[in-house]
């Protein structure tokens, strides 16, 4: 009987205690790769989740069992498309503890509910607002010198978290099911966040002097040190502008007049640039 | 000429199409960030034989939608989009009308960077169209039926790729038409000028934007500190 009340039905009779093997878990580690691609506003990722979670489902349930734990996994959800591995691991080990009888569906569910948003906090604050600005500055300083496989770096270093992370997430949440998230708190990811910021901000500077270098040497040279003045006062206005929620399309628009104004206007008055 | 025009339509539909499933990383599959503008501008030029060109493209419009991240619910303007119409526009300036200058370049930042806007709007439509999606899924618990619940994501990324697509293309064409009237136009100032934008307009936003996703102010500090550093280590190297 399932804690609900409806009967299961095992997926093999010869099935004891009824699990899930390996080569599942790597198929639901490769579907949560697809984990958004139906992303809807009603209830957000859930038809990612019950996918990637299905080859487990059909391997445990059959009938009106499998019915209801597919309906189970089409709520509501909402969390980052990396860390859900680690829910998703802890999820298809407390199915089976559903399937053999151990726990019951509301507590699927209300694990799945109070999760989904401390792991999306966790996930957000990493990976979107450290890791990729730090790896990508990492990188744009790279092409700036020149370095040409500066965007294979930037992938490398990214995805050395972030596939690190998934795998490890999916396998662990599987072993430790609900207490993955000790766990997880463990790598103590908000450190490392905490730090990237740090390493971004001198990447963000190199850029800038390599920038500066690179204009001193263009067509467009003002000469001496003029473009490293001209460059510190246009990234500090346009920085204080942004901070004031003027947006970087009213910025590039902006400042691209201004600059044709001034530059044209200037040349009408006092024609240094023949036409 | 109807040979070059057809060349161009074809590198163009090459372009889109790589583009476009590129695109489809930054939401619906994988997320290795491929589709980010370091990257998939460098692919493109690959395509085209403009590797350098594109490198340095891909680098500015890195920095000027750095801040553009997708967090909850919320939908940020289309980076992607937009570096994919931008970069494929310059390509196929550089390989089939004239050669890349930094006018050009500045000119299709600025023909191209509404596509990000319309990216987001396209990416709106495509979560509310997904809603059609989480009734079939409903349908298919019901039923009982895995299959049916699994072909689901699969429409998901097509309907995504073919709406992207349909965008980068129309992109394209807008922007390699801004370019092919406007370019041969621009006088001696109006060069320079737009040389101007190119060289400090655009980096220097692209650099402000990106100092908006450092959230520690020390570490502001130390960009400036390393700014100075490389600035003038580099003059100091080089004996000035």
């Amino acid at each position: 009987m399932s804690a609900t009340g409806a009967v299961l039905t095992p997926a093999s009779p010869a099935d004891a205690e009824p699990r899930v093997g390996r080569l599942t878990l790597l198929r639901v580690l490769w579907r949560s790769f697809f984990f958004q691609s139906a992303c809807n506003y009603e209830r957000m990722q859930n038809v990612g989740f019950a996918f990637s979670i299905l080859p487990a489902l059909t391997r445990l349930y059959r009938g009106e069992d499998l019915k209801r734990a597919m309906a189970r996994h089409l709520e509501f959800f909402n969390s980052h498309p990396y860390m859900t591995d680690a829910l998703l691991g802890a999820t298809v080990r407390m199915e089976e503890d559903l399937a053999a009888g151990r726990t019951t569906e509301d507590r699927i569910l209300s694990f799945k509910a109070t999760m989904m948003g401390p792991m999306a906090a966790i996930g957000d604050s990493f990976f979107w607002a450290s890791l990729k600005p730090f790896a990508a500055t990492l990188a744009v300083a790279g092409v700036f010198s020149d370095v040409s496989w500066a965007p294979l770096v930037f992938l490398a270093l990214y995805n050395l978290f972030h596939l690190t992370l998934r795998i490890y997430g999916l396998f662990s949440g599987y072993q430790m099911g609900e207490r993955v998230f000790e766990k997880l708190y463990q790598i103590d990811l908000v450190q490392f966040s905490d730090r990237s910021h740090y390493f971004a901000g001198v990447c963000i500077g190199v850029s800038g002097g390599l920038l500066v270098d690179h204009a001193t040497r263009s067509e467009a040279a003002l000469g001496q040190n003029l473009e490293a003045v001209l460059l510190i006062a246009l990234v500090l206005i346009m920085f204080q502008l942004l901070k004031r929620k003027v947006t970087m399309i009213w910025l590039l628009y902006g400042f691209t007049l201004l600059c044709l104004a001034m530059i044209l206007g200037l040349n009408s008055f006092f024609p240094l640039i023949e036409r | 000429m109807v040979t070059a025009s057809l060349d161009l339509v074809r590198d163009g539909a090459l372009l889109t199409l790589v583009g476009g499933a590129l695109a489809l990383d930054r939401r619906g599959a994988f997320q290795v960030m491929v589709s980010q503008p370091l990257v998939l501008v460098p692919v493109l030029g690959l395509l085209m034989g403009q590797l350098e060109t594109s490198l340095w493209l891909g680098a500015v419009i890195q920095l000027l939608w750095m801040s553009s991240l997708i967090v909850g619910a919320s939908v940020p303007p289309n980076e992607t989009l937009a570096a994919a119409v931008i970069g494929a526009a310059v390509l196929l300036y550089g390989r089939h009308c004239g050669v890349v200058d930094e006018p050009v370049s500045a000119l299709a930042v600025l023909a191209g960077a509404p596509f990000a806007w319309i990216g987001r709007w396209l990416d709106i439509r495509l979560e509310r169209g997904n809603l059609d999606l989480c009734i079939r899924a409903d349908e298919a618990a019901r039923a009982g039926t895995p299959f049916a619940l699994a072909r689901l994501p699969a429409l998901g990324l097509l309907r995504t790729f073919l709406a992207e697509s349909a965008l980068i293309a129309a992109g394209i064409a807008v922007t390699m038409f801004v370019l092919v009237v406007v370019r041969p136009r621009l006088g001696t100032p109006e060069v320079k000028a737009f040389e101007a934008v190119g060289f400090y307009v655009l980096p220097a936003l692209g650099l402000a934007v990106a100092m908006t996703t450092v959230r520690r102010r020390r570490a502001l500090l130390l960009s400036a500190g390393s700014f100075l550093f490389v600035l003038f280590g580099i003059r100091f190297l080089e004996g000035k």
